[in-house]
């Protein structure tokens, strides 16, 4: 390639060309592409921001998985989260397939057995011994450390399989888990749900009508935020007893409180704007001009909190469970299950180990995908705290 | 800021007289209250209904309840637990090991989440920093009891360094706190963590701030300039970190307490909401309430010493 200089007259060569070796360029870029493609509003553009941060993607498939598994797994296992199997109590996993590899094939190691009693088959049933690990003497006994089969051992069926294992009253833990999985699902969400509806009409109110009642409403609320959040939770799961729905309400007592501060923010922000005057003129009522004209402005920061505040809902369910204040004894919650297995947690720690798995892969999930979504509807904040 | 000092006493104590009137009323208006229990032994029946003017109408026996707990220190007697005892004896005895708790992981925890946050602000988008934030995400989600599952695991069974649960009777401080070792790394994670994230975005932001470019201009080094100005600038914020923080770390302590077999309040006041033993509840929720104020009103009040503009309109 050649470049020449256009101040320069055009060289000989040049200007001798033929006209077929010329050739029409152009330009690709640089032209206004009016009508070719969407405006991108405000949620396309949110959108395209979110999908191109790949940990809150990733974390959005995680969650719609364990929100699936929640939903299907408990029906398909072949156990309902109540049945009790007396004589199969706190079997280890056994999972079809890995079970070949040595992982998470029903054995487990019991010790300070008598070895006389190896060869009692009313002990240890035919073929149920898979080595002894350990032989040694105890007040001059002979004593072994043995690993068994541990549901043939329990004289378990042969087809029989438990792939998380089963709990205290030999209820099958994996049913359990994702029965457990969805009601703090639940909790969740509808206490959240529940805190943004009441956020959103206590913050609208105090936000546009200002004067005395905004005065009123903020110091409610101010003073019953000062109030310790554990302290209040945990007064008002004494009056409502355990159960779902006095979860739900003791988490909305002092829930709604952010989001109406939120709320109130916004209202300030948008109520004096010529739009809102211009419809108020227009002869437009309050509650419409709440609604329809002011409220869609907070939706985004909305949404974000929303988000946020469910790992946190999580986190008190189960910690509520922790303390004895949790969902009624039947029913699982991730947190009871949690707060049983912690009881064994040193003689069967897979009792422990899959839900807190479970809670800890949910509760990442959750606070990176409403990270990213922060950082989509607000780009400005990113990497602030919020 | 004397008046300042004196206007965020006053909302303390306004808060605590809200929590000593919810108790009140949630005690009374509970369903199976503890005052036509025929488990309760009669003599204790007795006492609490001397003690309670039961015979008075309710607004009566409210003053009573408050003027009890405000002037005499006397939160009832315990039905289930130690029955016939007095609360507040029970109770002060069991404050120091929660005291001693959460007061250390507070102290790891700050320093820690300021080395940490810090050392990945200044090495942003190097593995260092990649690192470290991995590690925010995991300890700020995580909850301290799962934490607390996995150290008394791993290392008190599987590998036997600390002792599994914490020894009161220990011969001395040391080892008493040595047993304590595993609650308070249990606890410190999650501040731990917060503190690190919220210095990290603080400190970078300031960072590419005009005034380090003009600090920068005027002949300082890069880490002269760190210190002296980016740094004590975004320290400032971090005491509304704090405050969020004292409460989470009570409230882990609650659990935390349990597992490790710490003999404080945490583990008998879910002793006592197991019971059935309102009273003591609410009297240990009523002590929550006031250690926690009481920390956020130090927090507070130092915050308005070390930035006055704080003063005015009081926290945001």
């Amino acid at each position: 390639m050649k470049i020449y200089d256009v101040h320069q007259p055009l060289p000989e060569e040049l200007s001798q060309l033929p006209d077929e070796m010329f050739q029409l360029q152009v330009r690709e870029h640089g032209f206004d592409e009016i009508g070719k493609s969407n405006s991108a509003g405000f949620y396309r553009d949110a959108l395209r921001r979110l999908r191109q941060n790949k940990a809150s993607v990733i974390s959005f498939w995680i969650i719609l998985t364990i929100i699936l598994l929640a939903i299907i797994v408990p029906n398909v296992t072949g156990y309902t989260y109540t049945q009790q199997n007396v004589s199969g109590k706190n079997l280890p996993p056994k999972i079809p397939g890995l079970e070949r590899i040595g992982i998470a094939d029903g054995t487990m190691v019991l010790t300070n057995r008598k070895k006389d009693s190896l060869s009692n088959p009313k002990r240890f049933p035919e073929g149920s011994i898979v080595e002894v690990v350990r032989e040694y003497q105890a007040n001059k006994v002979a004593v072994v450390d043995v690993k068994v089969d541990y549901y043939k051992y329990c004289k378990i069926d042969e087809g029989e399989y438990h792939w998380f294992g089963t709990d205290y009253l030999g209820r099958d833990i994996l049913t359990r888990l994702f029965m457990g999985a969805r009601v703090s699902l639940l909790i969740a969400f509808i206490s959240v749900i529940t805190n943004v509806v009441i956020g959103v009409i206590y913050g609208s109110v105090a936000g546009y009508y200002g004067g005395k009642v905004d005065m009123f409403l903020t110091h409610f609320a101010e003073v019953l935020d000062g109030l310790p959040y554990i302290v209040v939770t945990i007064l008002f799961m004494l009056l409502f007893g355990s159960g779902m729905f006095s979860i739900i309400l003791a988490l909305t007592v002092t829930g709604w409180i952010g989001t109406a501060r939120l709320t109130r923010a916004q209202f300030y922000r948008f109520k004096g704007r010529e739009y809102v005057l211009a419809a108020r003129t227009l002869g437009v009522p309050d509650r419409k001009l709440i609604f329809r004209h002011i409220l869609p402005n907070s939706i985004g920061p909305l949404i974000t909190r929303a988000m946020i505040a469910i790992p946190g809902a999580i986190f008190s369910e189960s910690f509520l469970a922790y303390i004895g204040l949790g969902i009624k004894p039947p029913e699982p919650s991730i947190g009871t299950l949690l707060s049983v297995g912690q009881s064994v947690l040193l003689q069967y720690p897979y009792q422990t180990l899959f839900p807190a798995v479970l809670i800890s892969v949910l509760m990442v999930a959750f606070n990176l995908f409403s990270n990213g979504l922060r950082d989509a509807m607000d780009p400005t904040l990113r990497g602030e705290e919020g | 800021m004397f008046k300042y000092i004196l206007g965020r006493i006053g909302a303390m104590l306004l808060t605590l007289f809200l929590v000593m009137t919810l108790s009140f009323w949630i005690i009374r208006l509970m369903p199976m209250s503890i005052f036509e229990n025929p488990e309760v032994s009669p003599e204790i029946q007795k006492k609490l209904e001397d003690r309670m003017h039961l015979h008075e109408p309710m607004a009566v026996q409210y003053f009573y309840f408050i003027e009890g707990i405000a002037v005499r220190g006397d939160f009832g007697t315990s039905v289930k637990i130690r029955p016939g005892l007095d609360v507040f004896e029970i109770l002060s005895t069991r404050i120091p090991a929660t005291v001693v708790l959460n007061a250390f992981s507070l102290i790891l925890s700050i320093p820690l989440g300021i080395l940490f946050g810090s050392w990945a602000a200044l090495k942003r988008n190097k593995w260092a920093d990649n690192i470290i934030s991995f590690w925010i995400v995991i300890c700020i989600s995580v909850p301290s009891f799962v934490f607390a599952s996995l150290l008394q695991y791993f290392l008190t069974f599987v590998w036997p360094v600390f002792p599994t649960l914490y020894n009161a009777q220990a011969a001395n401080f040391g080892a008493q706190l040595y047993s304590m070792i595993l609650p308070i790394i249990a606890l410190s994670l999650n501040p731990i963590a917060s503190i690190a994230r919220y210095l990290r975005g603080e400190l970078i932001e300031t960072l590419s701030s005009d005034f380090m470019l003009l600090a920068r201009t005027k002949g300082l080094t890069q880490g002269e300039a760190t210190m002296k100005h980016a740094f004590r600038n975004s320290l400032v914020p971090i005491a509304n970190t704090i405050i969020p923080m004292i409460t989470g770390i009570m409230g882990g302590s609650l659990v935390i307490e349990k597992m490790f077999a710490v003999n404080g309040m945490g583990g008998l006041l879910i002793d006592s909401i197991l019971a059935g033993d309102h009273f003591l509840t609410v009297a240990l929720l009523i002590f929550y309430s006031a250690i926690s104020l009481f920390t956020i009103l130090v927090v507070d009040i130092s915050y308005g010493i070390i930035d006055p503009r704080i003063r005015v309109g009081g926290r945001a």
